[in-house]
């Protein structure tokens, strides 16, 4: 009896069940809404170009932006009216294309995208539609037209040249190299796409037709051992490699130029240097601590025997537990009766290095005490009143 | 040998220039049936009158709402820094639930911590350490 309860129950479950190969219906995701099936056609078969397809927001973009970059127009009959293109008067849409693409797609009715813009707080006349542009990296649409890639090229001239402006004229006697590391430092690839990634800025997992328009659109680099950083030869431009695909920090450093380059286009001039002082020479980076000096004695006493100082000489200025584990020396650099370094170390040597590091330091950070007018100052008014900034001899040859 | 460079990365001060809310995504799910959603829902809805108002004051937020069946009404935010933080605010009133998706927004994100120093800083202490070289000699 006992026996028999449980082969029934067993029959009651096991009812339901199929096997796959007796299936009457097929599986519940191919019978999902018709531009899921549309779209997946689409993307893995016949389209070349995967964003392509989304005519329709396009054209909305293109009208409803005042903005000069998106003023080339790829479909001159279907975007003379700002609604979309009635299926009466114009030809249907290609077989390949989704029917139905969700309302995120379009970058008026994204909710991320919105959500970018206010957290950017840029001004209403940044159009989200430049914004969703700058999502654009050129590996996930070649066209240039609907990419990122002219608003980056902007972007990065103006992101270059103020970065560059300000540190000349902060520390004008910066060695060349320390000024090439600090100007990476706020404006390389790498702090772009940290800044990216503060400000909220997801990725797509793939560029389709059907992705959220507030997320980054980019071909991801396929899995496998890293691939060397100059993957482009010399005389190639920089976007002749994405057809690999490109590592994730690229694009995302890529759109943010992209939106320093829509600030600029679509507020001035004014508006983008106030947005790159509070986005980039906002942030936090010890200048002091990106000297590497190799033989600092010498290129003190060869900085002395220039600036026609007297040479330097290292004294002795206390010390405590010298025959300890752990002694002090406190050396201090003079030049005649004044100090100009001071250092202290485990041992002499040591602490007259330190002096001698601590005196160059003193003489390349120098930073002229009010701050001097930048050279922009003069983009809006060329009469406005210009202080110059020094320029220094440079750094000292060993 | 001329002095050569070390790279660096410069550190982000949220608030030393621009500010940026950490809070980017807040998902509100409710359960149509269960009385634990009251709140949320339909009589004395949270959704019909307060997130609405709570969303326009709060543009820099993505809100989605979603409903949950047969589960408690959650509050999930979604932070900056990757993580997220889910409230449970079955059976509370709509004021309650204003104050919880309000502390949601404010956070940062990043775990609960005791902060035992009185102050938090990048930049070195101004002061220095102490050094028993410099400064007046004690005399004993």
């Amino acid at each position: 009896m006992k026996r028999m309860r449980c082969a029934g129950l067993l029959r009651d479950q096991l009812l339901p069940i199929r096997h796959p190969s007796a299936r009457m219906f097929p599986p519940h995701h191919i019978r999902r809404t018709p531009h899921f099936t549309a779209t997946t056609t689409t993307t893995t078969t016949t389209n070349p170009r995967p964003l392509s397809t989304s005519t329709r927001n396009r054209n909305s973009a293109t009208t409803t932006a005042p903005a000069p970059v998106e003023t080339s127009n790829p479909n001159p009959p279907a975007t003379t009216s700002p609604e979309p293109p009635q299926p009466s008067s114009s030809p249907p849409p290609p077989q390949t294309a989704p029917t139905t693409l969700p309302p995120c797609r379009s970058p008026t009715t994204s909710a991320k995208l919105a959500a970018l813009h206010a957290r950017l707080s840029l001004h209403p006349k940044f159009p989200v539609q430049t914004l969703a542009r700058a999502l654009i990296h050129p590996s996930a649409d070649p066209n240039p037209l609907f990419n990122n890639r002219s608003l980056t090229t902007l972007g990065s001239a103006l992101i270059n040249y103020y970065a560059t402006e300000w540190l000349l004229c902060t520390y004008p006697r910066l060695p060349a190299e320390v000024l090439r590391a600090a100007l990476s430092a706020y404006v390389g690839a790498k702090a772009l796409a940290s800044m990216g990634r503060e400000w909220g800025v997801e990725s797509a997992f793939e560029p389709r037709a059907d992705v959220d328009a507030g997320l980054l659109q980019f071909k991801r680099l396929p899995p496998g051992p890293e691939v060397e950083a100059s993957g482009y030869k010399w005389w190639q431009e920089k976007g002749e490699r994405w057809t690999n695909g490109v590592p994730e920090e690229e694009a995302t450093a890529s759109f943010v130029t992209s939106t320093f380059a829509g600030v600029y286009l679509h507020e001035g001039v004014g508006p983008v240097k106030q947005f790159f002082r509070q986005h980039v020479l906002s942030r936090k980076l010890d200048i002091d601590k990106l000297f590497n000096f190799v033989q600092p004695t010498r290129e003190l006493s060869s900085l002395c025997s220039r600036e026609g100082f007297e040479p330097p000489i290292a004294r002795h200025i206390s010390e405590t537990g010298r025959r300890s584990i752990a002694p002090v020396f406190v050396v201090g650099v003079y030049s005649g009766l004044e100090k100009i370094g001071e250092g202290h170390g485990g041992s002499m040597n040591e602490a007259r290095i330190r002096a001698a590091v601590n005196a160059l330091k003193g003489w390349y950070l120098y930073s002229p005490a009010p701050q001097v007018d930048l050279p922009s100052k003069t983009d809006d008014d060329p009469h406005a009143p210009f202080r110059p900034a020094v320029i220094d001899v440079g750094e000292v040859i060993v | 040998m001329p002095v050569s460079a070390l790279q660096a990365v410069s550190k982000s001060r949220n608030g030393v220039g621009a500010f940026i809310l950490q809070c980017k995504r807040m998902e509100f799910n409710f359960c149509d049936w269960a009385g634990s959603s009251k709140g949320m829902r339909h009589d004395r809805s949270f959704l019909k009158h307060s997130l609405p108002q709570f969303a326009k004051e709060n543009p820099q937020i993505e809100i989605i709402v979603a409903p949950r069946p047969n589960k408690i009404p959650i509050i999930r935010g979604v932070y900056i820094n990757g993580r997220e933080k889910v409230i449970a605010v079955d059976g509370l009133e709509i004021q309650q639930i204003l104050q919880k998706a309000q502390l949601l927004r404010d956070s940062s994100g990043a775990k609960l911590k005791r902060i035992t120093k009185p102050v938090i800083s990048l930049n070195e202490s101004v002061r220095g350490m102490f050094s028993p070289f410099h400064g007046e000699k004690h005399v004993i």
